[in-house]
């Protein structure tokens, strides 16, 4: 794997890490606490307008919170809600994908027959009917996402198992009386990872864009914990008003997934120039 | 003017005049503004309304529609004072009889004339009687009068135009729950059934039903024949822009004339634009804690009192709240605090001295009631998040971080207003648990707000302890009006201290609309009143 | 051909479903609608009368039962809020407009990209090119509703009403939410059709026909317009299906009267009938608009396959 060449695809891994780096150093860079209401410094504009003060840089939301201090701990939210999501449907995904394309039969057809009735779902509504059976919540979200998000690795997982079932090798490696769960192991998933983490690395994007579309529905992380899509919706009944609420987190994400589908663009180009392009 | 127009100026004044003299004709100017009458006034609203059967329900939504169109017996003023509607006068001939005597010459939109039969039948609809008789079905209704107020017994007409209903016991409100459901003509539901109220209905009322299209407006267009007077307007359109900042862009567009909902930091903003002028009204919408306070028996327990039982404790989480900071800076004093348990626009009113904001005394009272740091006082707060606005939840959010503030360990848990209603019907609250919501009311009179604590509701998680209960009956009983707003006083100052609700707030509702709208007064009801609203010219 | 129909067909069946049968299990258990129709100061017994009066108090196969006889026949019952048939709502929605918010997107997302993908691909490295990808990757980065706020806010307000803010009805209506809706798979199929010219670009017999001097022109769009049509169309298909479920929130910041806004109001209203005739419908038509992709992709491109050996 050469590292990139092209500065954009170095942006974006410094974003990325940047990002990761401020989210885990939160608790230490947030000026205020996240949390905290102050009633009176309610909607004050961004430190260099008129009415705004340096002790709150990019602001306050509609309680007196700091905006900065939500925007940094939001990025914890939203980047263990996007990792961990794809992590859960990708491991999930690749377990059944991989089962599914090596003993084939009808536990193939069922698993492949499950996934089309799960892409047919228009995606809002499946997660807005689960969580309102389980209820709202960061491990809940992450859950539906996550499970919801399996057919794509699935898919692959087993067309490269189907394609790598029959090969010498893995012939060869049964004809020895190696186990099955280590042919997978060590012989399929190898090949099947590449692709698989391109993908992933796109549905990590895809993901921090649900979490916001499920808090602008109201199903997000729930108050009073902040996370950029619920930010967002506060912010868009101030968009006259109070513009910096619904700027701020916006950009966050904007510039969070911009980083991330860059480099999910180099990456396709050095692991796997044969997954679609354009994904 | 030059020459040129003078002719045209006189031809065009024939030709006005030419309606004037043809009999009661819209005005066409007000206080010496000239008005358009062939105007159509387009009113911004939050939602569309899922039925016009007034039985099926009344909620602030509906009612805005179906108030339009369908009229009751007594009619409101702009200060919320009952005046004669489709009735011209109640009253209570003994303790167990009351007399309305009805407005004549009234007609619905179809012809169908208005009178006692109307009456008779729209009561036998709201009781569930005689639907047989008259082959009409039964619909699911939003308030059941024959359970609520079983001890109206039977109804009559003496003429065609007065009805006298029958107590089995002296109900001093019958005039105010009758008197403010909307009637729906009898031969038009006999004839098309009830499922045909809900599509294209026919009322007595200033606008009539032209066009429906769901989820996006309902038009409507003067009632020409309406016993008030014509409108000022000829046609009215109510159009549904669920957001608000999207209604606010309408407005500022001229796309719409009036918009109702407005946000509080927008109505400031708005209020500087010389194009706009913004009015507001103080609503009956009263917005609460509700706390676990049933004993073990009353609810799916698992064996445990509701947390909240003491009064004590409830007082104390009313004393931690600052409301006023909350009206000043969430609300841009565009709400009230009020600890009365009654709203302050309703009839029977009685004030109350308002609830100190003492954080220290909060405290106290928590101490002396048990809670300690080893026995901590637990919230679980429901939160039906986005139902009632957006101020609502900052309030909640606010209220949350001050309730922490005196020691109390509040989690939230928002929930969608659906599953908050079930965990109520199904009685599965926690024991330390609570929820925010709203209450407001279709009828007048003091007495739909203190029945809350009376009997066993969905909002009712803090019964009257029978001292309440028995001075709650009196009330309902005195038909003598002075004796009963004494008896209404006493119990509203004894319901303050007693808490049974954490009270955050009372509603002020803003509108906006543009300079052309004249005349526009927000009522104090759930609905918006367009009789006497014009746009200039 | 036609077996291959054949088999897409009953899958298709299948397809749908098992996509009705969840949604009906799974809307069921986020409880019971029967609350919400009453007053909230309304007893036990009135919502029990309230259930019963709807026949949610019957067993749930029993329901199911009921549910699948009728189904097949147009009949998904009446809606829990307004006392009409549910499918006929659901349609009334959909056509016209969420039909049109659809294919006014779709059309924005499949015909624009064609002159701007070429455009990159032909000037490939130039500022042309590095902007429309970094444009590309702007507008796949964004959440689609804050695009549509900030649109509102440019157009609608701050542009003092160029365009309106709210409503259907006439083609400026529709302008920003199809801009909205388009936006991502616009910007995808851009780097799609200027990757698939560019693969076509570099290939030999693209080379050898420039070197025999025949009409660039010809040759660009041709062969690599042939080439990419393949992943193009899978898109497209994937983008209809998107775009159909994107509709939900769209509609919701346009105020557009369309299934979108129905779907968002009767989920959490629990307006059972409603859901399950509007997931049919979409179910319906995603499956429906994926087939004729196969079928287009069989045909334009017979080494993939598609049809099976020997098709």
């Amino acid at each position: 794997m050469r590292p990139p060449r092209d500065a954009v695809a170095w942006a974006g891994l410094v974003v990325i890490v940047g990002s990761a780096v401020l989210a885990v150093l939160a608790p230490a860079l947030a000026p205020t606490d996240p949390v905290r209401n102050d009633l009176l410094a309610r909607l004050t504009p961004p430190a260099w307008m008129d009415g705004g003060s340096w002790t709150h840089p990019l602001g306050t939301d509609t309680l007196g919170r700091d905006v900065v201090s939500r925007l940094l701990y939001g990025a914890r939210v939203s980047l263990v809600v996007g990792f961990s999501a794809v992590v859960l449907a990708g491991a999930l995904g690749v377990v059944l994908g991989l089962v599914a394309g090596y003993y084939g039969g009808r536990l193939d057809d069922a698993l492949m027959r499950l996934g089309d009735v799960q892409l047919a779902f228009p995606a809002l509504v499946l997660a807005v009917a689960v969580l309102a059976v389980v209820g709202s919540g960061l491990g809940n979200v992450v859950l539906v996402l996550g499970v919801t998000g399996w057919v794509t690795y699935a898919r692959i997982a087993r067309g490269e198992t189907l394609s790598l079932r029959h090969r010498e090798f893995v012939e060869g490696a049964r004809a020895l009386g190696a186990r099955d769960a280590g042919i997978l192991w060590r012989h399929v998933l190898p090949n099947v990872l590449p692709s698989i983490t391109v993908i992933a690395t796109f549905s990590v994007a895809r993901t921090i864009i649900a979490e916001a579309s499920l808090s602008f529905l109201g199903l997000g992380i729930p108050p009073p914990a902040p996370s950029w899509g619920a930010m967002l919706d506060e912010g868009r009944n101030y968009l006259t008003t109070g513009w910096w609420l619904a700027l701020f987190p916006g950009l966050a994400i904007l510039v969070v997934v911009l980083g991330i589908n860059v480099v999910g663009d180099w990456l396709r180009d050095t692991l796997d120039p044969r997954v679609e392009r354009g994904m | 003017m030059t020459a040129l127009h003078r002719p045209v100026l006189w031809l065009a004044l024939a030709i006005l005049g030419l309606p004037l003299a043809a009999g009661a004709a819209p005005p066409t100017s007000v206080d010496g503004v000239p008005i358009d009458p062939e105007a159509e006034l387009v009113v911004a609203l939050t939602d569309d309304t899922t039925n016009l059967d007034p039985r099926i329900g009344m909620g602030s939504i509906r009612s805005n529609y179906i108030r339009q169109i369908f009229e009751s017996l007594v009619d409101v003023d702009r200060q919320g004072r009952p005046v004669p509607g489709l009735a011209l006068s109640w009253k209570p001939v003994n303790d167990l009889t009351w007399e309305f005597v009805l407005r004549r010459g009234v007609t619905f939109h179809d012809g169908e004339p208005f009178n006692a039969d109307t009456v008779l039948f729209n009561l036998d609809r709201m009781f569930r009687k005689n639907l047989d008789k008259w082959g009409i079905k039964d619909v699911a209704a939003g308030t059941a009068f024959d359970k609520v107020y079983p001890f109206v017994t039977r109804w009559e007409k003496v003429d065609d135009y007065t009805v006298r209903v029958h107590t089995s016991e002296p109900s001093a409100t019958l005039w105010d729950f009758l008197g403010r459901e909307p009637l729906v003509p009898r031969a038009w539901t006999i004839k098309h059934g009830v499922e045909a109220l809900n599509d294209k209905p026919v009322g007595t009322g200033p606008w009539k039903l032209v066009a429906w299209k769901r989820k996006d407006h309902m038009a409507f267009e003067r009632n020409d024949g309406y016993w008030g007077g014509p409108t000022l307007a000829k046609r009215l359109r109510l159009q549904v822009i669920p957001e608000a900042a999207a209604r606010i862009a309408a407005l500022r567009a001229g796309q719409v004339h009036l918009v109702e909902a407005v946000p509080p930091l927008d109505a400031e903003v708005l209020g500087k634009t010389s194009t706009i002028r913004v009015a507001s009204s103080v609503q009956k919408l009263a917005c609460r804690i509700y706390l676990n306070g049933r004993t073990k028996d009353a609810y799916e327990s698992g064996g445990k009192d509701g947390a909240f039982a003491d009064p004590r404790v409830r007082m104390a989480l009313n004393l931690a709240v600052n409301r006023e900071a909350i009206i000043a800076k969430i609300f841009h004093g565009l709400a009230l605090a009020n600890a009365s348990p009654v709203a302050t626009v309703a009839y029977g009113y009685a004030a109350q001295p308002p609830y100190p904001y003492d954080p220290a005394r909060a405290k106290a009272l928590l101490a002396e009631a048990g809670v300690s740091a080893a026995q901590p006082l637990t919230l679980q707060l429901l939160l039906p998040a986005k139902h009632y606005g957006q101020a609502f939840d900052e309030t909640v959010g606010a209220v949350v971080e001050m309730l922490k503030a005196v020691g109390v360990q509040v989690t939230v848990q928002t929930l969608d207003f659906g599953t908050l209603l079930q965990t109520l019907t199904k009685g599965t609250l926690p024991p330390n648990g609570g929820f925010a919501a709203c209450r407001t009311s279709n009828n007048l009179d003091a007495d739909d707000f203190v029945r809350d604590w009376a009997t066993t509701t969905l909002v009712n998680w803090t019964p009257y302890p029978p001292e309440l209960l028995a001075l709650y009956q009196s009330t309902r009983r005195q038909v003598d009006a002075k004796k009963r707003l004494a008896a209404l006083a006493e119990l509203q100052q004894r319901v303050r201290d007693w808490a049974p609700v954490v009270s955050l707030y009372q509603e002020k509702k803003a509108y906006a609309h543009s300079a052309r709208v004249l005349q526009f007064v927000p009522t104090q009801e759930l609905n918006m009143d367009f009789r006497g609203v014009a746009l200039r010219r | 051909m036609r077996a291959f129909l054949l088999r897409r067909l009953v899958h298709a069946v299948f397809v749908v479903w098992g996509v009705v049968t969840v949604v009906f299990f799974l809307v069921r258990l986020t409880g019971d609608p029967a609350a919400l129709l009453v007053d909230a100061t309304a007893t036990r017994e009135e919502v029990e009368r309230a259930r019963q009066a709807l026949g949610l108090d019957r067993p749930l196969l029993v329901q199911y039962a009921e549910f699948l006889r009728a189904a097949p026949l147009g009949d998904f019952g009446v809606s829990l809020r307004e006392r009409r048939p549910a499918m006929g709502m659901v349609l009334e929605h959909f056509w016209p407009a969420t039909a049109q918010l659809a294919l006014a997107a779709l059309v924005l997302a499949v015909v624009l990209p064609i002159p701007l993908g070429v455009i990159a691909a032909t000037h490939r490295n130039g500022a042309l090119d590095h902007a429309s990808r970094l444009g590309s990757l702007f507008l796949q980065s964004m959440p689609s509703f804050w695009l549509g706020l900030m649109l509102i806010l440019l157009f609608a307000v701050a542009l003092g009403g160029l365009l309106p803010a709210f409503g259907s009805g006439t083609l400026s209506h529709l302008i920003l939410p199809a801009l909205t809706l388009a936006a991502a798979p616009l910007a995808q199929n851009v780097r799609l059709i200027r990757a698939g010219m560019l693969e076509v670009l570099q290939e030999d017999y693209v080379r050898t026909a420039r070197a025999k001097g025949l009409a660039e022109r010809g040759v660009v769009y041709r062969h690599a317009l042939r080439n990419a049509a393949g992943p193009f169309l899978t898109v497209s298909g994937l983008s209809l299906g998107f775009m159909l479920s994107g509709t939900i929130v769209i509609e919701t910041v346009f105020s557009w009267p369309g299934m979108g806004r129905l779907i968002v109001q009767a989920v959490p209203g629990r307006d059972f009938p409603v859901i399950q005739a509007a997931v049919f419908l979409f179910a319906i038509l995603f499956v429906a608009v994926n087939l004729v992709v196969d079928v287009l992709q069989g045909l334009l491109d017979p080494r993939a396959r598609v049809f099976g050996d020997g098709a």
